[in-house]
Protein backbone atom coordinates (compact mmCIF):
# COMPACT_ATOMS: atom_id res chain seq x y z
CA UNK A 1 0.00 0.00 0.00
CA UNK A 2 2.62 2.10 1.01
CA UNK A 3 5.13 1.38 -2.22
CA UNK A 4 1.68 2.16 -4.29
CA UNK A 5 1.13 5.62 -2.79
CA UNK A 6 5.18 6.23 -2.97
CA UNK A 7 5.18 5.72 -6.41
CA UNK A 8 1.88 7.26 -6.72
CA UNK A 9 3.57 10.42 -5.67
CA UNK A 10 7.02 9.69 -7.81
CA UNK A 11 4.79 9.59 -10.71
CA UNK A 12 2.99 12.93 -10.16
CA UNK A 13 5.87 14.88 -9.13
CA UNK A 14 7.15 14.35 -12.43
CA UNK A 15 4.94 14.90 -14.38
CA UNK A 16 3.95 18.27 -12.02
CA UNK A 17 7.73 19.24 -12.36
CA UNK A 18 7.71 18.65 -16.08
CA UNK A 19 4.77 20.98 -16.49
CA UNK A 20 5.34 23.58 -13.52
CA UNK A 21 8.92 23.94 -15.20
CA UNK A 22 7.57 24.39 -18.32
CA UNK A 23 5.24 27.58 -17.26
CA UNK A 24 7.79 28.99 -14.47
CA UNK A 25 10.33 28.81 -18.02
CA UNK A 26 7.73 30.20 -20.07
CA UNK A 27 6.78 33.11 -17.39
CA UNK A 28 10.30 33.90 -16.73
CA UNK A 29 11.15 33.70 -20.55
CA UNK A 30 8.53 35.85 -21.14
CA UNK A 31 10.04 38.78 -18.60
CA UNK A 32 13.45 38.63 -19.84
CA UNK A 33 12.14 38.88 -23.88
CA UNK A 34 10.13 42.01 -22.58
CA UNK A 35 13.55 42.84 -20.98
CA UNK A 36 16.34 42.20 -23.53
CA UNK A 37 14.60 41.34 -27.02
CA UNK A 38 11.31 43.55 -27.06
CA UNK A 39 13.10 46.76 -27.17
CA UNK A 40 13.92 45.88 -31.17
CA UNK A 41 11.70 42.71 -31.81
CA UNK A 42 9.34 44.47 -30.11
CA UNK A 43 6.72 42.87 -27.61
CA UNK A 44 4.35 41.49 -30.02
CA UNK A 45 7.85 40.18 -31.92
CA UNK A 46 7.08 41.84 -35.22
CA UNK A 47 10.32 43.61 -35.48
CA UNK A 48 10.75 47.02 -36.98
CA UNK A 49 10.84 47.72 -40.36
CA UNK A 50 13.83 46.67 -42.23
CA UNK A 51 16.33 47.78 -39.41
CA UNK A 52 14.75 44.57 -36.68
CA UNK A 53 13.44 41.37 -38.34
CA UNK A 54 10.27 39.66 -36.40
CA UNK A 55 10.60 37.09 -34.55
CA UNK A 56 6.92 36.12 -34.57
CA UNK A 57 5.98 35.18 -37.64
CA UNK A 58 10.18 34.19 -38.80
CA UNK A 59 11.38 31.43 -41.27
CA UNK A 60 14.49 32.36 -39.17
CA UNK A 61 13.46 31.86 -35.85
CA UNK A 62 11.14 28.47 -37.17
CA UNK A 63 14.65 26.53 -39.31
CA UNK A 64 17.39 27.58 -36.90
CA UNK A 65 17.16 27.10 -33.97
CA UNK A 66 20.85 26.44 -32.93
CA UNK A 67 22.13 29.68 -34.20
CA UNK A 68 19.16 32.02 -32.67
CA UNK A 69 20.19 30.40 -29.26
CA UNK A 70 23.81 30.98 -30.15
CA UNK A 71 22.63 34.82 -31.02
CA UNK A 72 21.26 35.77 -27.66
CA UNK A 73 24.74 35.47 -25.94
CA UNK A 74 27.10 36.07 -28.86
CA UNK A 75 24.89 38.54 -30.99
CA UNK A 76 24.69 38.52 -34.81
CA UNK A 77 26.45 40.37 -37.66
CA UNK A 78 26.42 40.60 -41.12
CA UNK A 79 23.37 40.44 -43.50
CA UNK A 80 20.82 38.09 -42.76
CA UNK A 81 17.54 37.04 -45.03
CA UNK A 82 14.33 36.73 -42.82
CA UNK A 83 10.73 35.97 -44.92
CA UNK A 84 12.93 36.75 -48.07
CA UNK A 85 13.56 40.18 -46.62
CA UNK A 86 17.40 41.25 -46.00
CA UNK A 87 18.38 42.70 -42.69
CA UNK A 88 21.59 44.12 -41.64
CA UNK A 89 21.45 45.75 -38.26
CA UNK A 90 24.19 44.42 -35.94
CA UNK A 91 22.76 42.53 -32.98
CA UNK A 92 24.70 43.45 -29.89
CA UNK A 93 24.64 40.00 -27.73
CA UNK A 94 24.20 39.84 -23.73
CA UNK A 95 27.04 37.60 -23.11
CA UNK A 96 25.82 37.37 -19.08
CA UNK A 97 23.02 35.52 -19.74
CA UNK A 98 22.96 32.02 -18.05
CA UNK A 99 21.51 28.89 -19.32
CA UNK A 100 19.33 29.18 -17.20
CA UNK A 101 18.13 32.73 -18.96
CA UNK A 102 18.79 31.55 -22.37
CA UNK A 103 16.88 28.46 -21.58
CA UNK A 104 13.80 30.59 -20.37
CA UNK A 105 14.01 32.94 -23.46
CA UNK A 106 13.81 30.28 -25.80
CA UNK A 107 11.19 28.63 -24.56
CA UNK A 108 9.11 31.47 -24.83
CA UNK A 109 10.38 31.76 -27.79
CA UNK A 110 9.76 28.26 -29.17
CA UNK A 111 5.99 28.10 -27.25
CA UNK A 112 4.68 31.66 -28.86
CA UNK A 113 3.37 32.87 -31.91
CA UNK A 114 2.27 29.54 -32.68
CA UNK A 115 5.37 27.86 -32.26
CA UNK A 116 4.94 24.26 -30.06
CA UNK A 117 7.98 22.85 -29.45
CA UNK A 118 7.67 22.26 -25.90
CA UNK A 119 10.38 22.87 -22.91
CA UNK A 120 13.74 24.18 -24.00
CA UNK A 121 16.25 22.61 -21.23
CA UNK A 122 19.60 24.20 -19.70
CA UNK A 123 21.41 21.07 -21.01
CA UNK A 124 19.73 21.74 -24.46
CA UNK A 125 20.97 25.43 -24.65
CA UNK A 126 24.56 23.73 -22.94
CA UNK A 127 24.56 21.81 -26.06
CA UNK A 128 24.37 24.10 -28.70
CA UNK A 129 26.13 26.55 -27.15
CA UNK A 130 29.32 24.47 -27.49
CA UNK A 131 28.86 24.38 -31.06
CA UNK A 132 28.28 28.45 -31.05
CA UNK A 133 30.16 29.71 -33.86
CA UNK A 134 31.73 32.87 -32.60
CA UNK B 1 -36.11 77.55 -12.96
CA UNK B 2 -35.44 74.30 -14.50
CA UNK B 3 -34.52 76.01 -18.18
CA UNK B 4 -32.21 78.62 -16.38
CA UNK B 5 -30.57 76.00 -15.37
CA UNK B 6 -30.17 73.89 -18.41
CA UNK B 7 -29.62 76.86 -20.06
CA UNK B 8 -26.28 77.81 -17.20
CA UNK B 9 -25.31 74.11 -17.58
CA UNK B 10 -25.04 74.38 -21.52
CA UNK B 11 -22.85 77.33 -21.45
CA UNK B 12 -20.44 75.98 -18.55
CA UNK B 13 -20.38 72.80 -21.00
CA UNK B 14 -19.96 75.15 -24.18
CA UNK B 15 -17.19 77.06 -22.68
CA UNK B 16 -15.23 74.04 -21.66
CA UNK B 17 -15.17 72.89 -25.59
CA UNK B 18 -14.57 76.31 -26.67
CA UNK B 19 -11.79 77.42 -24.47
CA UNK B 20 -8.53 75.24 -25.27
CA UNK B 21 -5.32 76.41 -23.28
CA UNK B 22 -2.96 77.09 -25.04
CA UNK B 23 0.76 74.89 -24.24
CA UNK B 24 3.39 76.25 -22.38
CA UNK B 25 6.41 78.05 -23.26
CA UNK B 26 9.58 76.42 -22.40
CA UNK B 27 12.64 78.13 -21.06
CA UNK B 28 13.66 81.53 -19.89
CA UNK B 29 11.88 85.19 -20.48
CA UNK B 30 12.61 88.63 -20.55
CA UNK B 31 10.86 91.66 -21.14
CA UNK B 32 12.41 93.88 -22.82
CA UNK B 33 10.48 97.47 -23.56
CA UNK B 34 7.25 95.80 -22.70
CA UNK B 35 7.57 93.00 -25.31
CA UNK B 36 8.19 89.74 -23.53
CA UNK B 37 11.13 87.73 -25.17
CA UNK B 38 10.79 83.77 -25.16
CA UNK B 39 13.81 81.01 -25.47
CA UNK B 40 14.13 80.05 -28.95
CA UNK B 41 16.40 77.17 -30.49
CA UNK B 42 19.77 78.47 -31.15
CA UNK B 43 20.80 78.94 -35.31
CA UNK B 44 21.67 75.54 -36.59
CA UNK B 45 23.14 73.79 -39.65
CA UNK B 46 23.29 70.41 -40.21
CA UNK B 47 23.40 67.61 -43.02
CA UNK B 48 20.28 65.15 -43.50
CA UNK B 49 20.10 61.83 -45.15
CA UNK B 50 19.30 63.15 -48.82
CA UNK B 51 22.46 65.63 -48.42
CA UNK B 52 20.21 68.44 -47.93
CA UNK B 53 21.67 71.61 -45.45
CA UNK B 54 18.86 71.35 -42.56
CA UNK B 55 18.62 75.03 -40.72
CA UNK B 56 16.28 76.61 -38.64
CA UNK B 57 14.51 77.96 -41.93
CA UNK B 58 14.14 74.36 -42.90
CA UNK B 59 10.92 74.60 -40.43
CA UNK B 60 10.16 78.42 -40.89
CA UNK B 61 6.00 78.43 -40.40
CA UNK B 62 5.70 74.69 -39.24
CA UNK B 63 5.95 72.67 -36.71
CA UNK B 64 8.27 70.43 -35.73
CA UNK B 65 9.36 67.55 -33.56
CA UNK B 66 12.94 66.90 -32.26
CA UNK B 67 15.08 64.27 -30.76
CA UNK B 68 18.78 62.95 -30.19
CA UNK B 69 19.88 59.23 -30.85
CA UNK B 70 22.31 57.35 -33.15
CA UNK B 71 21.99 54.23 -34.86
CA UNK B 72 23.66 51.60 -33.23
CA UNK B 73 21.97 52.23 -29.80
CA UNK B 74 20.88 48.97 -28.37
CA UNK B 75 18.67 50.98 -25.39
CA UNK B 76 16.11 53.32 -25.86
CA UNK B 77 16.97 53.96 -29.32
CA UNK B 78 14.94 51.27 -31.03
CA UNK B 79 11.65 52.14 -28.65
CA UNK B 80 12.61 55.80 -29.86
CA UNK B 81 12.23 55.13 -33.31
CA UNK B 82 8.83 52.72 -32.78
CA UNK B 83 7.32 55.83 -31.73
CA UNK B 84 8.67 58.54 -33.15
CA UNK B 85 7.68 56.42 -36.44
CA UNK B 86 4.06 56.33 -34.78
CA UNK B 87 4.29 60.33 -34.78
CA UNK B 88 4.99 60.10 -37.99
CA UNK B 89 2.79 57.87 -38.90
CA UNK B 90 0.23 60.26 -37.25
CA UNK B 91 0.98 63.57 -39.09
CA UNK B 92 1.22 61.74 -42.95
CA UNK B 93 -1.39 63.68 -44.02
CA UNK B 94 0.32 66.90 -42.37
CA UNK B 95 2.87 68.83 -44.86
CA UNK B 96 3.86 71.31 -41.87
CA UNK B 97 4.59 69.22 -39.40
CA UNK B 98 8.32 68.15 -39.52
CA UNK B 99 10.82 65.65 -37.55
CA UNK B 100 14.66 66.10 -36.76
CA UNK B 101 16.22 63.08 -35.29
CA UNK B 102 19.68 64.52 -34.59
CA UNK B 103 22.27 61.76 -34.39
CA UNK B 104 24.68 62.12 -31.14
CA UNK B 105 27.54 59.99 -32.83
CA UNK B 106 28.42 61.45 -35.85
CA UNK B 107 31.64 59.89 -36.36
CA UNK B 108 29.86 56.98 -36.70
CA UNK B 109 26.43 57.82 -38.21
CA UNK B 110 27.53 59.01 -41.67
CA UNK B 111 25.10 60.62 -44.06
CA UNK B 112 24.92 57.03 -46.43
CA UNK B 113 24.40 55.13 -42.97
CA UNK B 114 21.60 57.58 -41.80
CA UNK B 115 20.11 57.28 -45.11
CA UNK B 116 19.88 53.18 -45.22
CA UNK B 117 18.87 53.84 -41.55
CA UNK B 118 16.06 56.00 -42.99
CA UNK B 119 14.85 53.60 -45.63
CA UNK B 120 15.41 50.76 -43.61
CA UNK B 121 12.64 52.36 -41.05
CA UNK B 122 10.06 53.11 -44.20
CA UNK B 123 10.87 56.94 -44.23
CA UNK B 124 10.85 57.84 -47.49
CA UNK B 125 9.22 61.83 -47.77
CA UNK B 126 11.25 64.61 -47.00
CA UNK B 127 9.11 65.33 -43.51
CA UNK B 128 11.60 63.81 -41.55
CA UNK B 129 15.18 64.46 -41.14
CA UNK B 130 18.02 62.42 -39.84
CA UNK B 131 20.33 64.85 -39.34
CA UNK B 132 24.57 64.77 -38.36
CA UNK B 133 26.69 67.17 -38.57
CA UNK B 134 29.75 68.92 -36.15
CA UNK B 135 29.73 66.55 -32.82
CA UNK B 136 30.01 69.82 -30.80
CA UNK B 137 27.14 71.67 -32.19
CA UNK B 138 24.82 69.09 -31.94
CA UNK B 139 25.85 68.49 -28.35
CA UNK B 140 25.38 71.88 -27.59
CA UNK B 141 22.11 72.60 -29.28
CA UNK B 142 21.20 69.34 -27.31
CA UNK B 143 21.88 70.84 -24.42
CA UNK B 144 21.44 74.48 -24.35
CA UNK B 145 18.84 74.54 -27.13
CA UNK B 146 16.54 71.52 -26.14
CA UNK B 147 17.31 70.76 -22.72
CA UNK B 148 17.86 67.45 -23.75
CA UNK B 149 20.95 65.81 -22.63
CA UNK B 150 23.57 63.99 -24.91
CA UNK B 151 27.05 63.63 -23.70
CA UNK B 152 29.96 61.31 -24.56
CA UNK B 153 30.50 59.13 -21.79
CA UNK B 154 33.25 56.06 -22.20
CA UNK B 155 32.04 54.46 -19.20
CA UNK B 156 27.86 53.56 -20.03
CA UNK B 157 27.02 50.45 -22.46
CA UNK B 158 26.87 52.14 -25.58
CA UNK B 159 29.62 55.22 -25.20
CA UNK B 160 26.71 57.77 -24.62
CA UNK B 161 24.17 59.26 -21.93
CA UNK B 162 21.63 60.89 -23.34
CA UNK B 163 17.53 61.27 -22.76
CA UNK B 164 14.88 60.00 -24.58
CA UNK B 165 12.86 63.01 -24.55
CA UNK B 166 10.70 64.46 -27.77
CA UNK B 167 10.84 68.35 -27.51
CA UNK B 168 7.52 70.10 -29.55
CA UNK B 169 8.59 73.31 -31.30
CA UNK B 170 6.08 75.50 -32.57
CA UNK B 171 6.43 78.05 -35.70
CA UNK B 172 8.50 80.60 -33.89
CA UNK B 173 11.31 78.23 -32.99
CA UNK B 174 9.49 77.95 -28.78
CA UNK B 175 9.60 74.71 -26.95
CA UNK B 176 5.92 73.98 -26.56
CA UNK B 177 5.90 70.59 -25.35
CA UNK B 178 8.68 68.06 -23.37
CA UNK B 179 8.02 63.99 -23.92
CA UNK B 180 9.67 60.96 -22.96
CA UNK B 181 10.20 58.57 -26.05
CA UNK B 182 10.27 55.90 -24.62
CA UNK B 183 6.61 55.85 -23.39
CA UNK B 184 3.74 55.23 -25.23
CA UNK B 185 1.30 57.19 -23.38
CA UNK B 186 3.73 60.61 -23.77
CA UNK B 187 3.75 60.22 -26.72
CA UNK B 188 0.03 59.71 -27.86
CA UNK B 189 -0.34 63.39 -25.73
CA UNK B 190 2.66 64.61 -28.32
CA UNK B 191 0.22 63.46 -31.21
CA UNK B 192 -2.69 65.32 -29.45
CA UNK B 193 -0.15 68.36 -28.88
CA UNK B 194 0.82 68.82 -32.38
CA UNK B 195 -3.19 69.14 -33.41
CA UNK B 196 -3.26 71.23 -30.60
CA UNK B 197 -0.12 73.56 -31.58
CA UNK B 198 -1.32 73.52 -35.47
CA UNK B 199 -4.67 75.45 -34.39
CA UNK B 200 -2.78 77.73 -32.99
CA UNK B 201 -2.41 79.60 -36.50
CA UNK B 202 0.56 81.34 -37.84
CA UNK B 203 2.30 84.33 -35.82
Amino acid sequence: MLIIATAQVVYLQSCQTRDARFSQYYVQGQQLYVQYCSNCHQKDGTGLGLLYPPVSQSDFVDQRFNEVVCSMRNGLRGSIIVNGREYNQPMPGIPYLTDLEVAEISTYLYNTWGRKRGLVTVEEVQRVSAVCTP
Amino acid sequence: MLPVLLVAIVSILESCKTKELPLPIFGERKVVNGDTLFHRIAPFAFVDQDSAVVTNDTFRGKVYVADFFFTSCRTICPIMKTQMLRVYEATRDMPDVQIISHTIDPEYDTVALLRDFAKRLGVESGRWHFVTGVKDSIYKIAQTSYFATALEDKSEPDGFIHSGAFLLIDRQGRIRGKYDGTKEEEVNRLIVDIKKLRREGNP
